[in-house]
């Protein structure tokens, strides 16, 4: 008898102790959902790399009882990173250190498109403040138009740190989906004259040019803007890995293994931040359709940008380079060089793109370095 | 943290597209400074020019009518017509031609 009293204590105690007593139905949606994020990620490949580890963190975030963020351990650790804001600058390393900045050096002038392209976060912004929403969430939900993950994380753990799983996945998910969201919004702007502009070859940049413009940059932004000038330093930092020729090894690993695993700690971060009692709400359909609102602006003033370049420069400049714009590096400029050659093959607008491309994400960064400025 | 200095969306897109512009067409200016004083930019032109007068012999030496072929059937492949190609020239930028050239065929195979 005192074996049996003994055994059905222990049961008590370790049904008392486990996950089930304080699962919710809310819980339940929210593994749901996280298992159709991994269909879509694995199944329809929709950015698998960060879809994938944002949908097991949600999952993972809907365990009670799991004291991820109360005892130090591994979740606390990446908790650490992401409201700490470690990682978004370690990725911006990572992204500077893939990217070419010579399409943007050769044809600064395109660097206003990138400029243009952020009025998608003001159109969001102001979008969000007559739903309710108060101007530190707005902005927060804002930033989601320039299509800057880690920008997006960056200023809304500082604004608004309550909305970071929404906003994230909003962000995300939408730069998932940029092939399929612009190339509507630049045939509407565009006619097909305008669209079939064939560029003229880059000239060469001198290597003098490529190590002395990330140096030259983060000076500048970092003495107008300091809030953003971890990210700023962090992207030309990368870039100067990759541009002095004599850094190959730190260029490697930020662009390959640093940037793989902080991805996983970011983006498996930002899914145990999806908690039913965070992300189930009225507020998170609202924020989904804001940074639609935010992408499409963001895509509409690009193009309108390269419209008027178009008209200024006697038509030698391809509208469609405008929406690359909105930063997401470099898919945005693919869809540029697509559409471009939907329309009259053997167009190559690629490296014209890349130019508003990183600009946006220049233009992000200084976006949310003005609203930190202004709001915090 | 303090109050937010205004709460007006509209002042609030004003202001910080107006810096938005500010800040990069001032780095567009300082990208075209950057290139005038380029120590160097002299240096690469004069190595370009002096690379062509040694190249210029060799070219009527190779048959290169094969190659022509080759690169007029692959403009073809694009959907031009012959009278579209009025002539091939190699490219600036090899990097960015390859990546467009790779992203053209595989949007012309699927």
């Amino acid at each position: 008898m005192e074996v049996w009293n003994a055994f059905i204590v222990s049961i008590a105690s370790v049904w008392a102790d486990s996950g089930f007593t304080g699962f919710t139905v809310g819980n339940a949606i929210m593994i749901v959902v996280g298992c159709v994020l991994l269909w879509l990620a694995f199944a329809k490949e929709f950015e698998p790399l960060l879809l994938a580890p944002i949908a097991f963190g949600c999952i993972m975030a809907n365990f009670p009882k799991t004291g991820f963020f109360d005892d130090p351990g591994v979740m606390l650790a990446i908790h650490y990173g992401i409201t700490n804001e470690i990682f978004p600058p370690l990725i911006f390393l990572g992204v500077g250190a893939m990217t070419d900045f010579g399409p943007l050096i050769a044809n600064p002038s395109t660097i206003l498109m990138g400029a243009a392209a952020q009025i998608g976060v003001f159109i969001s912004l102001a979008g969000a403040m007559l739903l309710g929403f108060d101007v530190k969430e707005a902005a927060s939900i804002g930033i989601i138009g320039g299509a800057d993950g880690p920008t997006a994380i960056y200023l809304t753990i500082k604004l608004a740190p309550h909305l970071l799983g929404a906003i994230a996945v909003a962000a995300y998910s939408y730069m998932s989906l940029v092939p399929l969201i612009q190339p509507p919004v630049m045939k509407l702007f565009t006619t097909k004259k305008e669209r079939e502009v064939v560029m003229e070859q880059l000239r060469p940049v001198s290597k003098f040019e490529r190590i002395v413009f990330p140096v030259v940059c983060t000076i500048v932004i970092s003495l107008l803007l300091p809030p953003v000038a971890s990210l700023i330093g962090m992207l030309m930092l990368g870039n100067l890995f990759r541009e002095s020729g004599v850094t190959d090894r730190l260029s490697d690993t930020s662009q390959n293994s640093l940037i793989n695993i902080v991805t996983i700690f970011l983006a498996t971060g930002t899914g145990m931040t999806m908690s039913a009692k965070d992300f189930l709400n009225a507020k998170t359909l609202e924020i989904i359709v804001l940074g639609l609102i935010a992408f499409i602006g963001g895509t509409a003033g690009g193009v309108w940008f390269g419209k008027i370049m178009y008209w200024i420069s006697g038509g030698k400049v391809n509208p469609l380079i405008g929406s690359a714009g909105v930063s997401a590096v470099p898919m945005a400029a693919r869809v540029s060089q697509i559409v471009g050659q939907k329309f009259k093959p053997g167009n190559f607008l690629l490296m014209h793109a890349m130019g508003p491309n990183v600009a946006g994400v220049i233009g992000t960064a200084v976006a949310a370095g003005t609203m930190l400025a202004m709001l915090s | 943290m303090g109050h937010p200095v205004t709460t007006n969306p509209f002042i609030i897109m004003l202001i910080n597209m107006t810096v938005v512009f500010v800040v990069l067409y001032g780095l567009s200016l300082l990208i075209r400074l950057i290139h005038v004083i380029d120590p160097t930019k002299n240096a690469e032109e004069h190595a370009e020019a002096a690379a062509v007068p040694t190249a210029a012999p060799a070219a009527p030496v190779v048959d290169n009518s094969a190659v022509v072929a080759v690169i007029a059937a692959a403009v073809a492949a694009y959907g031009c017509s012959e009278a579209n190609i009025v002539t091939i020239r190699p490219a600036g930028s090899p990097v960015w031609t390859n990546t467009g050239r790779i992203s053209g065929i595989q949007n012309t195979v699927n």
